[in-house]
């Protein structure tokens, strides 16, 4: 098992770098210039030459490149070319909201998607049952995050005046209370700023989570279907055991396996959807940070998110394998 | 018993979720105490810096005026601020010697800077505008100083600016904006990089925090020099959509909107909802620079064609119906000294159809790969002009790119014709320079920058005499004299002069100006918003 996961990190390494190399080189390719983009219309011509030589954007590629990579592996991303931050500064502030949105969508998903979806499939042959719970499904797929965010913001923000508009809540001083061990010596100040937090997601977490939530169903739902036309149900059936103890005891945790393989796609489709998710709500997070710095040509910032989100992917992707081993002991790593 | 649990997870979570979801319904609603404690709560995007000799975007430049202020003001005359005027601000009066090339400012005693840096010296003035013509790392304005030959402090309130010659315009640079901004020599030196994030100016308010992607926190300066302001607290919010700000005006979540666009459904919006938009000339215009070097272009009937097939009124109407904005009228908009109203041709397209015939194109033409920002005013415009060009003959094709990309692509004379906005220093010199000058013409040969998009060179001489001149009359009838080149040369055609517009809710916000052009300002915001005031 160790050798297996030493393994999986020594193949990580060189997708990272490729990964970061495809980034550097494709915003490079990007036409405009962070100079100009940030200058805007007006920029002089000696004013532009000044900010490409501040930026050190006149250096050779070649040059940028190795420093690049070199100062990665040393955990440096250089200072946002727009702001002037640490890169690793800001991610590190964004990255919660992000998480956080992350995480919560994925509740949201789970205790939507998954018993729909094993509803659906063992109700499979009863229309009434079936039917309307396909079409929710087809629904959710069909419904852009961006289109049901501001539904959802109209309704309860806007009208019904439940949820804050904009924003992403007092995270900051949530983390802060945590790291000062206020949290013990402050509860209540701690419990207004997660109520401050979780006031502020309910609305992203819902429309983010609700959208995910379609393909989930629709992946458990034939993932249940699967896992009850096998043998051992049949058997389980044939023993006389409750509908309920088939359904809970034996299929539930085979059609785990074919889940959690979806666990590190459904990562990746939730940070794309953070994206539009925290623009739509005007929350800060690494997805909308990620769009603004490519549109402002903000190279190491992109690069850095960019390298943020590939850690991501590739971490998910490496417990869902190790997890495997978890649900069923049939597996085994060497 | 471990089973059990397992066996009553899903139901644990459904718990769990529930609470969580009613403790957001309890949780805290928007920040209450606004209320008591006079917060002004601004919409706009986020700053890119807070250092305000190194932003050229309006959002940047619009909070500084909050925080920073300059040796002279834009006047206030009868009620109403002007342009076309100054007067003292740190400066309490100044002089000029005799030949004209030296400037002694007084500056006004027991000015404080924020956060305990002290009393404003001339010092601080020497280094604020030093720093610049040093070029110090991300300032963007030294060229606007370039005029000066030398500084000298003679006493701590008494300061001395030497020219390399006269300069007509050289209170106008010193108006608190963008260049004329002055800083804490203290506090620049002890932050150096940062001090983009910790600014410290003498303004009527002081920065706080700043959380990126969410907001910068300002708080009422109590020292400042002319007296606390009554608002205790601004939020200047990231909210990069204008129909997110639309909402949370409604709702009350901003007082204030700093729109990317003022289009006629946001102002039916915003009158709708019994808010009020303020118009601040001279605002931005939008104009059309024509390469009178690139064929067809370089042949002035197809210039004049192209000028008859624009419907300028239509154009201006469609985006900006009514009052929203003012069919422009000079290739130097009004409000800026030396502006006369100038003639071009007017809408005929029968008349472009001839012209382009004479010249050699009975069928039209096309111009494929025409590059245009997806950004603010650009597409839209462009594609109505694109169908009244077309009415012609002119096959325009769009590629729409990003607004870096199009910003990259005109300075690459990719377009033939080059729509372009803006807002500079109210005066002809600094306007025609940056357009007009030969020394401006984009090259990527030899990575020239410039934004003269028309590749004009015929008023060189004027801008050159212009700047030497100390007469004021000589001087107006010096621009007058370029308008009338430029019109003569048909290499620009003015669609709309955009006035700076803002969104208010006025039974949370009053301001002492008419918000129909009672101020003119170039700082993208209020020029006095410390003459703000949240009302309840």
């Amino acid at each position: 098992m160790i050798n297996y996961v030493l393994r999986r990190v020594l193949v990580a390494v060189p997708m990272l770098l490729g990964a970061m190399s495809i980034v550097f080189f494709a915003m490079r390719v990007l036409p405009g210039d962070p100079c100009v983009a940030m200058m805007g219309d007006q920029a002089t011509t000696e004013a532009l030459a000044d900010c490409t030589k501040n930026l050190g954007l006149n250096r050779p590629l070649a040059v940028q490149y190795v420093d690049y990579l070199w100062r990665s592996v040393q955990f440096d991303f250089g200072n946002s070319l727009r702001q002037g931050y640490p890169v690793s500064e800001y991610i590190s502030r964004m990255f919660p909201h992000t998480l956080v949105l992350v995480l919560a969508a994925a509740v949201v998903a789970a205790l939507v998607g998954v018993p729909i979806g094993i509803f659906s499939a063992l109700n499979r042959r009863n229309p009434l049952i079936d039917y309307p719970l396909r079409i929710f499904a087809l629904l959710g797929l069909s419904m852009p995050v961006f289109w049901l965010g501001i539904l959802l913001l109209i309704v309860f923000s806007l009208r019904l005046d439940l949820f804050p508009l904009i924003g992403g809540g007092d995270l900051d001083g949530a983390i802060a209370m945590i790291r000062s061990g206020e949290v013990f010596t402050q509860p209540r100040d701690f419990l207004a700023a997660v109520a401050d937090v979780l006031h502020h997601l309910a609305l992203p977490a819902l429309a983010l989570g609700f959208t995910l939530a379609a393909t989930v169903s629709r992946l458990s739902r034939s993932a249940m279907l699967e896992v009850i036309s096998q043998d051992y149900i049949r058997t389980a059936r044939a023993k006389g055991h409750h509908e309920r103890a088939v359904v809970y005891k034996h299929a539930l945790r085979n059609m785990m396996v074919p889940l959690l393989t979806i666990i590190g796609l459904f990562v990746a489709i939730a940070l794309t959807g953070t994206v539009l998710t925290e623009t739509v709500f005007t929350r800060p997070g690494l997805g909308k940070m990620l769009v603004d710095a490519i549109g402002a040509r903000d190279y190491p910032l992109a690069q850095g998110a960019i390298t943020v989100f590939t850690v991501i992917i590739i971490t998910v992707n490496l417990v869902v394998d190790m997890l495997y081993a978890v649900v069923d002991p049939r597996i085994t790593y060497r | 018993m471990s089973r059990q649990i397992r066996s009553r997870l899903p139901l644990v979570l459904v718990a769990v979720f529930t609470v969580l979801v009613a403790l957001t319904l309890l949780g805290p609603t928007d920040p209450a105490d606004a209320q008591r404690k006079k917060v002004l709560n601004i919409a706009a995007k986020e700053p890119d810096t807070l250092d305000p000799h190194s932003s050229t975007l309006g959002q940047s430049q619009a909070i500084a005026r909050f925080m920073f202020r300059g040796l002279t003001r834009f006047a206030i005359k009868d009620g109403k601020v002007t342009t076309a005027e100054v007067e003292p601000d740190l400066a309490e009066s100044w002089t000029l010697s005799p030949e004209g090339t030296i400037w002694t400012f007084k500056l006004r005693k027991g000015v404080q800077f924020h956060k305990g840096f002290g009393e404003l010296t001339a010092e601080d003035v020497k280094y604020s505008f030093e720093r610049q013509i040093n070029k110090a790392p991300g300032t963007r304005y030294g060229v606007n100083l370039d005029v000066i030959k030398s500084i000298e402090v003679v006493d701590p309130h008494t300061i001395q600016i030497a020219l390399k010659a006269f300069d007509p315009i050289f209170l106008l640079r010193m108006v608190g904006y963008q260049q004329g901004y002055i800083l804490s020599k203290k506090a620049v030196e002890k932050y150096g990089e940062q001090f983009k994030w910790n600014p410290v100016g003498t303004g009527p308010f002081y920065f706080e925090r700043h959380s990126p992607r969410e907001k910068v926190v300002l708080k009422a300066f109590d020292k400042f020099h002319a007296g606390r302001p009554q608002i205790d607290a601004v939020n200047y919010f990231d909210v990069p959509e204008d129909a997110t700000k639309l909402i949370g005006l409604e709702k009350g979540t901003f007082d204030l909107l700093y729109p990317e666009a003022v289009t006629a459904d946001f102002a039916d919006q915003v009158k709708k909802m019994g808010a009020v938009i303020d118009r601040r000339g001279p605002g931005g215009q939008e104009r059309f620079y024509i390469n009178m070097t690139k064929p067809p272009f370089d042949d002035i009937r197809v210039r004049k064609a192209f000028m008859h097939a624009i419907d300028r009124k239509a154009i201006k109407e469609t985006m900006y119906p009514g009052g929203l904005a003012r069919l422009a009228s000079s290739c130097v908009p009004p409000g800026y000294f030396g502006h006369i109203p100038m003639q071009f041709p007017e809408y005929n397209p029968e008349l472009a159809k001839k012209l382009l015939a004479e010249a050699g194109h009975p069928n039209g033409f096309t111009i494929k790969n025409y590059f245009i920002s997806k950004s603010f005013f650009y597409p839209k415009v462009l594609t109505l002009a694109q169908e009244q060009l077309r009415k012609v003959g002119i096959i325009v094709e769009l590629q729409v790119v990003e607004h870096a990309t199009f910003h990259e692509n005109i300075r690459k004379n990719l377009d033939p014709f080059v729509l372009y906005g803006g807002t500079r220093i109210t005066d002809a010199d600094p306007w025609l320079s940056l357009f007009f000058d030969s020394k401006e013409i984009p090259d990527p040969a030899t990575g020239n920058k410039g934004t003269n998009f028309a590749h004009y060179r015929a008023i060189d001489d004027l801008l050159a005499a212009g700047r030497v001149e100390r007469d004021v009359k000589k001087r107006a009838a010096i621009y007058a004299e370029a308008q009338k080149r430029i019109e003569r040369d048909l290499v620009c055609l003015p669609i709309s002069d955009v006035p700076g517009q803002w969104a208010r809710n006025p039974k949370r916000v009053s301001t002492p100006f008419d918000p129909e052009y009672g101020e003119y300002s170039l700082h993208y915001s209020y020029n006095y918003p410390e003459l703000l005031k949240v009302l309840n």
